[in-house]
């Protein structure tokens, strides 16, 4: 059952929660981690109990990858994966594959959300795409690396995940560490790097010093970082994208860092100088903090309280030093913990379009199988939408990531405005009482039938209304909802009517006389349901 | 005490206490003001057109005096001089644009030359960013219109729409709201794509409890009712809205979307900013078709924007509305001189702005950019014209801002610039008397600045917290006769109200100071 009280004391605790292993408590550890958990995966982790699927969750699938489907791809043959294709030679040419390109990497991108298992990957890439916000840069082989390069550290150790972060091609070329040389140096990664992706901006306690580092750390690190150059872009011959050191465009002065980083010196280290920088900034446990903090804020509260700060992230700081900063076991600590299951934080966060636009689909068992064209150009239909909505891959506002996750006082709020609640309204209708999205003559939209089949108890429509709520709200709708949910789902007629109707449906599914009038009423259920204030939370 | 007029003045007095039919009231509104001689600011109207990516600004507006060393820095997309249609001696306009020489012939379409700001930033982003907010030193975290809002209805959104307010204060069309509005707590925009579609979301039962779900529920709430609410208007003011012109192309989603905009004004909407946005300005390559300059990408935006702007105008014209309406276009920066191989041109510096309403008092503002017969690798066209003082002379002289106002929403020193003639409804700027003292920008997210007046004499400025206690020195020493703008080290104060401390030897003044986050 829901719980709505708000009383006692809030949980700071990081010891392993013991108390009651509920439907409402699997659910909210799913919807966190996951981009739709249906009703199935939700009784099935409380079954297992938590320890069982926490350790589940905590697993990253293999994917396949990214096909070509677009009669634009000339290189790669229809049905292939592209990403070691070469480029056409001419240029007009070369843009038109490019573009086909990268439609098959949002296809590919948005197909693994809409296939996700019980595991916590596809949550973590967008994580890490928000972390190392980039764009797609003009070749879409280098991008796709860029996330092969997410997924494979997506829970792996962090300190090598920016070791090759920042050697990565998509990278050199979005934050101009490619351009960056002892002729005409530029600062952008280096800040980036000390700014967004490591230690974190504090305070300013003097001139050009932010507490974790100073103006000089990122001139330094501009030096540091010199030498990289980018081979293969759009190439028609290099079937790769590649960082190639090339020492006479490295500084090879002594550089000296800050008294934040104990003043030391980095000599010249070639082509690992950079990695030598790193380990000496990851020296800092001000790193540690400052990724828990952007853990906690994505998968727990935005609030980050004095006692959040003292108990819960410095606790996971410690297990991330402790364990060289491998990111799983503090996630494993933090799944499992007292505090991420207090009633406080559930439904503390408002739904990002990814989540609710995949909460809908997923949560409803609707997982596209049509030909692989179809398929990804319907995803893409869902990028244009999450890109209305706010939040597409490949297109953070800025290097800092979307402002709902890090941008006070609003934080996920931002996620929302009178624009966007209708934008999302109308595409919940669209994916409920419409046609869903068309692509040659097949249709994408919820699976009513397949969702309510596999409820506890399809035929009880008390049940039906229970389950569904659990599943899409964290702390459910109050009575008056429920029953006029109910009275939607039976038409206003008495509930044994319901049970006559699905019975008959039941005997004989594929009969549209039977089957068309119960796939509404739950499509209406749906579409009211989605059209809450309360699903929008998470 | 100077008495501030509130930037956006709705209807509201005449409707406090009386009760509101919607539709009447929208059509008495209307009738009122087209038979109101002496129009103020109340019922006045900002349009603002953005040219996404970055618009060249010399193939826009085209210096004549300049054209053979143009032919030297952009020959292979430069507009045949026989083709360039004349404004003047000095100008014309790209051979698309016979919308707006109309305009510019008609006195209602003034040109801007060379408008940007110091130290040009060349990120699309980062530059879009500037001239949203109007903030270069600051982070920009509030939009230049967005500050002016927030000091009039500094609890916006909550209680909003009332009576009083029950229109949005300004309408983006598309699916986003603009960054220009944004405010400390919330965006002073609704988005609109069809002010036809119809609002009646679903809402729930569900209380706030004090946890942060039962805070994001009760937010929710306030979403839904305000788009129902705001829906509702502006739905009824299109559906009561009128459109004359006959000029509109159905095929150009710019002259739809003003099309929409003359609708509901013409309908009574109250809001008093409009902003539409026009993407694919940033013309790298294939700017123009080889061997044929007059077409392709570049010249199918600016007659886009060209015939959407003279039909809107021309619509106003019909509707007896020209004298309540001004518009502007702007875009992030301008483009390079030299054009690159590939048809195009890379990302520059300033470049031209327009005003376009019957208002606008002056047709050329500025001068041609000098153009040199060497390519300069990367040069870009100085800027002429600060984009913030554009914006201020707008605030103060369109919608009869204070000047002392203005002056807290931004970092520098403003020049005003007169742009509307006889309509400006502005009150001069006035003399700082030797009591007062003005920070800005207040509220301040970094660092901000404090100019009071000293006569010759000891100076010492201390910021101090509520408690009473020093948290800033800023300044101690002597200072000559005159008015002194002292930039104050801020940025690292925690947000909350302070008080800066001028003391002289001539008298104390005390000033409030806002720091935000």
């Amino acid at each position: 059952m829901p719980e709505n009280e708000n009383g006692g004391a809030i949980s700071y605790s990081m010891t392993p929660y013991s108390g009651p292993w509920t439907k409402a408590h699997a659910a909210h550890l799913l919807r966190r981690t996951m981009f739709g958990p249906t009703n199935q995966q939700i009784l099935d982790a409380v079954s297992a109990g938590m320890t069982t699927t926490v350790t589940n969750l905590l697993q990253i699938p293999a994917v396949g990858l990214p096909i070509t489907y677009h009669p634009d791809e000339t290189i790669a043959s229809q049905g292939a994966p592209w990403n070691t294709s070469v480029y056409p030679t001419d240029p007009v040419e070369s843009q038109t594959v490019h573009s086909a390109r990268i439609g098959s990497l949002i296809g590919w991108m948005y197909e693994n959300i809409n296939n996700e298992q019980v595991s916590i990957a596809e949550k973590m890439c967008l994580f890490w795409q928000n972390h190392f916000a980039s764009n797609a840069t003009f070749d879409a082989r280098a991008t796709y690396d860029y996330f092969a390069l997410i997924r494979t550290y997506a829970l792996g150790n962090f300190k090598q995940f920016v070791k090759d972060m920042t050697v990565n091609p998509n990278m050199l070329i979005f934050l101009d560490g490619a351009s960056n040389n002892p002729f005409s140096p530029n600062e952008n990664y280096a800040r980036e790097f000390l700014e967004l992706f490591t230690i974190g901006k504090g305070p300013q306690i003097g001139p050009g010093d932010y507490t974790n580092y100073t103006e000089e750390d990122v001139a330094a690190g501009a030096k540091i970082f010199t030498g990289f150059l980018v081979n293969g872009l759009r190439s028609d011959s290099d079937t790769n994208v590649t960082a190639v050191f090339t020492p006479i465009l490295h500084d090879t002065s002594t550089k000296t860092l800050s008294a934040h980083f104990g003043s030391v010196q980095v000599p010249d280290g070639g082509a690992t100088e950079y990695s030598n920088y790193i380990d000496i900034v990851f020296q800092q446990d001000e790193v540690a903090k400052f990724i828990c903090r952007k853990f906690y804020r994505y998968f727990v509260n935005y609030d980050l309280t004095a006692a959040v700060e003292t108990n819960v992230i410095e606790e996971m700081a410690s297990t991330f030093i402790a364990n060289n900063y491998d990111v799983l076991p503090v996630l494993l600590e933090l799944f499992q913990s007292e505090h991420f299951y207090d009633i406080s934080v559930r439904g503390a966060l408002i739904r990002g379009p990814l989540d609710m636009l995949y909460s809908m689909v997923n949560g409803t068992e609707s997982q596209n199988a049509f030909s692989l064209a179809t398929d990804y150009e319907m995803q893409t239909y869902i990028y244009g939408v999450s890109t209305a909505l706010g939040q597409a891959y490949l297109e953070p506002p800025s290097v800092a990531g979307w402002p709902a996750y890090y941008q006070e006082p609003s934080f996920s709020r931002l996620w929302m405005n009178a624009t966007h609640v209708k934008t999302r309204f109308d595409i919940s209708s669209f994916f409920t009482l419409y046609t869903g999205i068309p692509v040659g003559g097949d249709n994408w939209k919820v699976n009513a039938l397949g969702f309510l089949d596999n409820l506890s108890i399809p035929a009880d429509p008390v049940q039906v209304i229970d389950d569904i709520v659990d599943v899409f709200c964290p702390k459910g709708v109050d009575a008056l909802q429920k029953l006029i949910l109910k009275s939607i789902l039976t038409n206003g007629q008495p509930d044994f009517e319901w049970t006559i109707q699905y019975n008959d449906y039941a005997a004989d599914p594929g009969n549209p006389v039977v089957a068309d009038p119960v796939k509404l009423r739950v499509e209406l259920v749906l579409a009211r349901v989605f059209q809450t204030p309360e699903f929008h939370t998470m | 005490m100077m008495k501030r007029r509130n930037f956006v003045k709705s209807l509201a007095l005449a409707s406090a206490g009386t009760p509101i039919l919607l539709n009447n009231m929208k059509f008495q509104s209307v009738g009122k003001k087209l038979f109101n001689v002496a129009i103020g600011a109340e019922d006045r109207v900002l349009i603002i057109i953005r040219l996404n990516g970055g618009n060249d600004g010399l193939n826009t507006v085209i210096p004549r005096d300049q054209y053979s060393n143009l032919s030297i820095q952009r020959n292979n997309i430069l507009i045949p001089e026989p083709s360039v249609l004349p404004l003047t001696t000095e100008v014309g306009f790209h051979p698309v644009m016979g919308g707006m020489k109309g305009m510019f012939d008609q006195g209602k379409l003034g040109i801007i030359q060379n408008v940007g700001y110091p130290e040009q930033n060349r990120s699309h982003f980062r530059s879009m960013d500037i001239w949203s907010s109007g903030l270069i030193d600051n982070p920009p975290a509030t939009g230049w219109l967005g500050r002016e809002l927030d000091l009039s209805y500094p609890n916006y959104p909550t209680d909003y729409p009332n009576a009083t307010y029950q229109d949005p204060f300004a309408i983006s069309m598309g699916y986003e709201v603009s960054a220009t509005c944004q405010g400390l707590m919330a965006n002073f925009c609704h988005a609109v794509n069809n002010p036809f579609d119809v609002y009646n979301l679903s809402t729930s039962g569900s209380v706030n409890d004090g946890t942060y779900y039962g805070s994001h529920i009760e937010y929710l709430t306030t979403l839904i009712n305000q788009a129902n609410e705001y829906g509702g208007q502006i739905n009824d003011a299109a559906n009561a809205g009128n459109s004359l012109s006959t000029l509109y192309d159905a095929n150009n989603p710019l002259a739809v979307q003003l099309q929409y905009v003359a609708k509901m004004i013409s309908g009574g909407l109250e809001s008093k900013v409009y902003v539409l946005n026009v993407n694919g300005f940033d013309t790298h390559d294939s700017q123009v078709i080889g061997g044929a300059t007059t077409t392709g990408t570049h010249a199918d935006l600016m007659k886009r924007v060209s015939d959407a702007v003279s039909a809107f105008q021309n619509d106003l014209m019909l509707l007896g509305l020209e004298d309540r309406v001004a518009g502007m276009t702007f875009s992030e920066f301008g483009r390079q001189v030299a054009s690159n191989a590939s048809l195009g041109t890379d990302h520059g510096d300033a470049a031209p702005l327009f005003l376009f309403g019957s208002c606008v008092d002056f047709s050329l503002m500025g001068t041609n950019p000098v153009i040199g017969n060497t390519i300069i690798n990367q040069e870009g066209i100085p800027m002429q014209f600060d984009f913030r003082d554009v914006y201020a002379s707008i605030l103060k002289d369109w919608f009869g801002v204070a000047p002392s106002e203005i002056q807290t929403l931004f970092e520098h020193t403003i020049t005003y610039h007169n742009l509307f003639g006889a309509c400006a409804v502005g009150t001069k700027e006035e003399e700082l008397s030797q009591s007062k003292a003005l920070v800005y920008p207040n509220p301040a997210f970094g660092n901000s600045t404090v100019r009071f007046n000293a006569q010759n004499e000891w100076v010492k400025i201390d910021v101090y917290d509520v408690n009473n206690k020093i948290v800033a020195a800023v300044y101690d020493g002597n200072l000559s006769q005159g008015q002194h703008d002292v930039p104050m080290e801020i940025k690292t104060l925690a947000p909350g109200q302070y008080f800066v401390r001028i003391q002289k030897s001539s008298g104390t003044i005390t000033t409030k100071l806002s720091k935000v986050k």
